[in-house]
């Protein structure tokens, strides 16, 4: 299942597991009833309870910081190596990586 | 030093915060931290891998928002009276500037303590109590960071912090900064070595910058064919290939980068080179030239000690250039031999295996330690078994005959 980290909704959950996600670093919005991250210090064990609940495999799309499309990890060729794949970190999309056109462009973004 | 000398991850060291990639989160966390929210937690622990910003960020965000860094790290005794020392009057005052109407006005002092996972040992006794009283007590921000935050040394201190985590940047964005820095160094590069070069490094910014620029600083020019030895990074480099691998090098920025990724022992490393430099410099004043450079570097390790590792860089320095005083005449010699004093360590061990035998029955028999039965007893139990090769001596001490072989024989001890 594909989540957004801004907003993403959950059934609703017993209060120890609500706890446990506010407790890793989820936000509740209560007007929206929407969850949203907002401490990444425990990413790994959030992405586990939220797949928990849902009870299906979980992910995050990533947004390329050169050109703002979102892309999932398996587009990737490096995601082997990558100690984050598939959390909701920056990144840069395979296309955007590769072309030299508007090279000079994107590396003014850092 | 001029600017082209520079090491390139000190010339492209982050100016700005947007200077540094990755971790975006962790940034934000940082900056709202710094800005707003230092009332709930007046100290920050920012966490994770090297390499990845830590220190970078700091630095940045104190430039920014014009602080002055008072920073403590692993190559300063942190002890409690050094910290009360240091830090505390650091973090007791409010800058006097801060009253001012100048628009450019400074916010004060930013207590920095970088690796305070590396508090440790009787030199640092008391370190991380002072540190969370100094906390406490702060009236400027207190920044902590740390590779591993687990340390159960650790554990109080977390208590009294923000924690921050710091991820490991991940490939593209290593490839995007490689790729800047080629473009600003006017270094031609292929994209496969950039990227054999970000995946090599595993996230580790600092060392995929050295690894670019000792790979394409002299011919300005990098080919996939150029990163072959990077292949030996995650591997332990031994002795002998540090040994080729420093001889043989073209450049200063080369043998640091080889020599920082070595887990040789620097001592015997020094002795290696030492007694190698002859096979490699056979022209009297290069030689000469290379052996005021070692012994330099012999200067320096011997002020680094145990403690003073800040030191380390000059060490390597002297020694890169050592093995860069004429990279031309570089040609490759068979056999680079180890240090004598190692070798004669290995010929001699059965000898010096069979005198502490005999020196610690002498010890037992006559209650004394092994250095003294070595010094005051054995020149003496040596003259007396020349003499009398039956004594009653051999049966009392329990000497094997091999061992009064060894005594009679032995020249000197």
């Amino acid at each position: 299942m594909v989540l957004n980290k801004k907003a993403f909704k959950l059934p609703r959950v017993e209060k120890d597991k609500f706890v446990l996600l506010m407790h890793l670093g989820c936000d509740y919005n209560r007007d929206q009833g929407v969850f949203s991250i907002k401490s990444y210090n425990n990413i790994e064990k959030l992405m586990e309870t939220i797949s928990g609940i849902l009870d299906n495999e979980v992910i995050f799309l990533q947004s390329c910081i050169r050109c703002g499309k979102d892309f999932a990890c398996g587009d990737c060729k490096y995601d082997e190596l990558c100690t984050t794949k598939n959390l909701p970190f920056g990144c840069v999309c395979p296309q955007c990586l590769r072309d030299r056109k508007h090279f000079e462009q994107y590396i003014e973004k850092f | 030093m001029q600017r082209n000398d520079l090491l390139w991850v000190e010339k492209y060291r982050p100016k700005k915060i947007e200077d540094i990639i990755g971790n975006e989160e962790a940034k934000a966390s940082f900056v709202e931290w710094l800005k707003t929210k230092r009332k709930s937690k007046k100290a920050v622990l920012l966490y994770g891998p090297p390499g990845v910003g830590k220190t970078a960020l700091v630095n940045a965000a104190a430039r920014e928002f014009s602080f002055t860094i008072i920073e403590m790290n692993a190559s300063d005794t942190r002890s409690e009276k050094a910290i009360n020392a240091v830090a505390k009057p650091a973090t007791s005052y409010v800058a006097l500037d801060n009253f001012s109407t100048n628009q450019t006005k400074g916010k004060g002092n930013l207590l920095f303590l970088d690796e305070v996972d590396g508090i440790a040992g009787n030199e640092d006794r008391g370190g991380v109590s002072a540190i969370i009283k100094i906390v406490e007590e702060a009236l400027t921000p207190v920044i902590m960071a740390a590779n591993d935050p687990d340390v159960e040394k650790l554990r109080p201190l977390k208590k009294v912090c923000l924690l921050i985590r710091f991820q490991q940047i991940r490939i593209p964005l290593v490839i995007a900064l490689l790729q800047k820095i080629c473009l600003l160094e006017h270094v031609k590069a292929e994209f496969e070595a950039l990227e054999r070069i970000a995946q090599n490094s595993r996230g580790d910014v600092r060392s995929a910058i050295n690894d670019l620029q000792s790979l394409s600083e002299e011919n300005h020019s990098l080919t996939l064919q150029d990163t072959a030895m990077l292949s030996s990074r995650n591997k332990d480099i031994s002795m002998d290939d540090t040994l080729r691998g420093f001889f043989s090098s073209k450049s200063i920025a080369e043998v640091s980068s080889l020599l920082s990724y070595s887990s040789v022992d620097y001592d015997d490393f020094l002795l290696s080179v030492s007694d190698n430099l002859p096979r490699r410099y056979t022209n009297p004043a290069e030689l000469a030239a290379a052996y005021d450079f070692v012994s330099q570097a012999d200067v320096f390790r011997g002020r680094i000690g145990t403690e003073y590792w800040h030191l380390l860089k000059y060490f390597f320095n002297n020694l890169s250039q050592a093995a860069a005083v004429n990279p031309q005449s570089y040609k490759p010699f068979e056999f680079i031999s180890p240090p004598i004093r190692i070798i004669t360590l290995f010929w001699t061990k059965g000898k010096r295996t069979m005198l502490d035998g005999i020196c610690g029955k002498i010890g037992a028999k006559c209650h004394v330690s092994h250095s003294k039965a070595k010094h005051d007893f054995v020149p003496f139990v040596k003259m007396l078994l020349q003499k009398t090769k039956n004594s009653f001596l051999i049966a009392w001490f329990e000497f094997s005959p091999e061992e009064v072989d060894f005594l009679v024989k032995m020249n000197r001890f």
